[in-house]
């Protein structure tokens, strides 16, 4: 039963570190998604530059998938 | 700013700064002050002017084809900035450009009033806020300065418009300033970027109310004269302040100035005797742009970037508009530079 309990616990947390980086990326990426198709929008030459900016708030939840595995393997 | 609000600054943010990069380097004027009038013409033609000399190559020659791609690419450029941003940055944009209504609404009144042609008002309209060009085009058919005013019935400025008795046009067209300028003052919120933009704007009215401190001083108008054409809502030049300027004369004028802001941009080139009132709305148009340019850094996700595209677009066209007209008068290279604004 208490087994049972601490696995659900750490599936909410591998949850909630998941889901949190990735709400957090997305608030950084909308305002550089804007700002990349702006500067698209009046050169084409920013698309390279633009997609990899927008981009790169994805690593944050890369962490949290990182954390989220250790939760459900190692603990 | 609001978290959803941020991605329209962004965007806007990001076009206006692209956009400037397009525009004339300052180190570009030199060198069009040494070419010929069709040289220049030829040089606009490769930027971003060429649409618009390309297009109306088949109606107009020379300095004229010029000034009408100049003015077409101008508003054509704002109007743009309309429609692409959206939210409060679009509101205070649009609240903006109406100078341009203003601007038109008084080109169309004085026409009529000294009986030019259609095409003579046309020639110098922009058509850059909520007045399309056919509704201007329509406006400029209208046979008296009444009709005009007639067909501007739905529009905000009416309520000042309606007010106009016949005869000279100076006081009605002071009166659409100070209706522009409250709207738009009352228009602003406050946020820290558009506490800076009411700075600025605040600047502005400073700057324009000096002109006409300068213009109608050394004119001789008499105190009442001057109070008429003086703008409320400045930054420096307020209250008791402004009243006591209003009644000094010219001479006077010039040695009350110091200890204001912009004093330090004008002091080389005012004095009692020859002062050049061109000379001196240069200087004070440069002072409002490196203002401009200064704070548009401050909140680099506020509508001061997009103001201060707007300028230095304004200021492009002035400049490329001076040095044509001052090629085909043969002015000497010297005083086409001194009328820049760089």
């Amino acid at each position: 039963m208490v087994e049972a309990e601490a696995a659900g616990l750490i599936a909410i947390g591998a949850g909630i570190a998941v889901g949190l980086t990735g709400i957090g990326a997305a608030i950084g990426e909308q305002s550089i998604g804007a700002a990349a198709i702006g500067a698209m929008a009046e050169d084409e030459k920013f698309f390279g530059k633009g997609l990899l900016m927008t981009v790169i708030p994805e690593s944050i939840v890369i962490f949290g998938l990182v954390v989220a595995l250790i939760l459900l393997f190692v603990f | 700013m609001g978290l959803f609000s941020a991605p329209a600054y962004a965007y806007i943010t990001a076009r206006v700064r692209a956009r400037k990069k397009k525009l004339i380097p300052r180190d570009t004027y030199p060198k069009l002050l040494n070419m010929e009038l069709p040289e220049i013409i030829r040089f606009i033609e490769e930027t971003e002017y060429k649409k618009d000399v390309d297009e109306l190559s088949a109606r107009f020659r020379g300095i004229d084809l010029l000034e009408h791609a100049l003015n077409r690419n101008l508003g054509a450029s704002y109007r743009k900035l309309i429609e692409i941003s959206r939210g409060q940055v679009n509101y205070l944009v649009t609240e903006y450009m109406r100078r341009w209504d203003i601007w038109n609404i008084k080109t169309i009144l004085r026409g009529k009033y000294y009986g030019a042609s259609e095409e003579e008002i046309l020639d110098y309209v922009v058509s850059a806020g909520e007045l399309h060009y056919p509704d201007l085009e329509s406006m400029a058919r209208r046979e008296s300065v009444e009709a005009v005013i007639d067909s501007l019935q739905n529009r905000p400025c009416y309520q000042v418009l309606k007010d106009y008795e016949g005869g000279m046009l100076n006081r009605i067209e002071d009166e659409l300033d100070k209706f522009y300028y409250a709207r738009l003052l009352d228009a602003i919120g406050d946020s820290p970027g558009e506490k800076l933009f009411l700075k600025f704007l605040q600047t502005e009215i400073d700057i324009k109310n000096l002109k006409t401190l300068f213009r109608l001083k050394r004119a001789g108008v008499d105190r009442e004269g001057v109070q008429n054409a003086i703008i409320p809502g400045g930054l420096e030049l307020r209250g008791p302040d402004l009243i006591r300027l209003l009644g000094l004369s010219f001479s006077e004028l010039i040695h009350s100035l110091d200890g204001y802001s912009y004093w330090s941009s004008i002091a080389d080139i005012v004095s009692e005797e020859g002062t050049s009132l061109t000379d001196v709305e240069t200087k004070l148009d440069a002072y409002l742009m490196n203002f401009a340019s200064r704070i548009s850094h401050y909140y680099p996700l506020s509508i001061l970037p997009v103001l201060d595209y707007i300028l230095h677009k304004k200021i492009e066209v002035d400049n490329l508009r001076i040095i044509s007209r001052g090629k085909e008068l043969k002015l000497s290279n010297d005083v086409i530079q001194n009328n820049l604004v760089m």
